[in-house]
């Protein structure tokens, strides 16, 4: 819990923290940054496939995405136990007219 | 990203013509792929990258990925700059919107951390670590900028991105309206809202009795 007494509170003190946030001197990367950015580069480039997102590279999240797909498109049928067929005329479920 | 390339053509000046034809300069050899040009880009806007960054997150780590970020991004975009905006304006553009775009993506991973946790899929401890600075810190300048500094985190984005560019990194009010696409007065309407929101949380207690 900061002191309640060390905030600024008048306009000169306002002023005053904004200088000192003025004064503050810059953080600066560390040394070589340069090579660092040169190997992250290079590791762009040599990235397989950066147009496919890495989520679709795994074949759990494939063979979920397939198993999405079939179950959401079209009547279901994929995904249905198709009926036993004891003999010919049993084979289409729905009554012929 | 919040805003990128193609930059708009009502962008500021070169604060100075001998300035401006040498970043057209820079960009020029830039676009013929010079190797040389590129690391005088880096060595010349490094320290305004990464501090830009580092005033948005106050992670030195996020900040030198951001700037990596940045600088990889202008490696592979400079063939589309038209130079309708000063080099450094669009590096400050690509700066700040980076580091936004880091900081809702730590949030989002904050709050995912969070709901794990209380399903008890982790075992990540919650709390915020505690600081154990000596007591020579908190002296009351240091401790002032500390808050300072944390509310200045709280900010909502864009007011964050003005108040950090003019009292953190200097520029002109038309210098920070080239860097967010906007208005001098948008930009001055940023800086008064943050103020006074700044200003309201750092007032003494006895204030709002």
């Amino acid at each position: 819990m900061p002191n309640p007494d060390l905030r600024p509170g008048s306009d000169a003190e306002w002023q005053e923290l904004l200088a000192r946030l003025r004064r503050q001197p810059p953080p600066e990367p560390r040394p070589f940054f340069y090579a660092r950015v040169q190997a992250r580069l290079q590791a762009e480039r040599t990235r397989p496939l950066p147009w496919l997102a890495s989520w679709l590279r795994r074949p759990a999240y494939v063979v979920l995405l397939a198993a999405l797909l079939l179950a959401v498109s079209g009547d279901g049928t994929a995904l249905r136990a198709a009926p036993v067929a004891s003999h010919p005329g049993q084979l289409s479920p729905t009554p012929t007219r | 990203m919040a805003y990128c390339l193609p930059l708009p053509a009502t962008l500021a000046e070169s604060p100075t013509p001998s300035a401006g034809a040498a970043d057209t300069e820079l960009v020029a050899q830039l676009q013929q792929g010079s190797e040389a040009a590129f690391r005088t880009l880096v060595a010349r806007f490094q320290g305004r990258v990464y501090s830009t960054a580092y005033s948005l997150l106050r992670s030195a780590e996020e900040a030198e990925d951001v700037a990596q970020e940045v600088f990889v991004e202008v490696y592979q975009t400079i063939g589309r700059f038209r130079g309708e905006a000063t080099l450094s304006t669009w590096l400050y553009r690509l700066a700040t919107s980076r580091a936004l775009q880091h900081r809702r993506r730590q949030n989002a991973r904050k709050r995912f951390a969070f709901f794990t946790n209380l399903l008890g899929l982790t075992n990540e401890v919650l709390h915020e670590p505690p600081d154990h600075a000596h007591p020579q810190a908190l002296l009351e300048g240091v401790q002032q900028l500390q808050q300072l500094y944390l509310h200045i985190g709280r900010l909502p984005g864009q007011q964050q991105v003005a108040f950090t560019l003019r009292y953190e990194q200097d520029l002109r009010y038309d210098e920070i309206a080239a860097v967010l696409g906007t208005t001098v007065p948008a930009v001055e309407s940023l800086l008064y809202r943050a103020r006074h929101t700044l200003r309201q949380h750092l007032q003494p207690a006895s204030r709002h009795a």
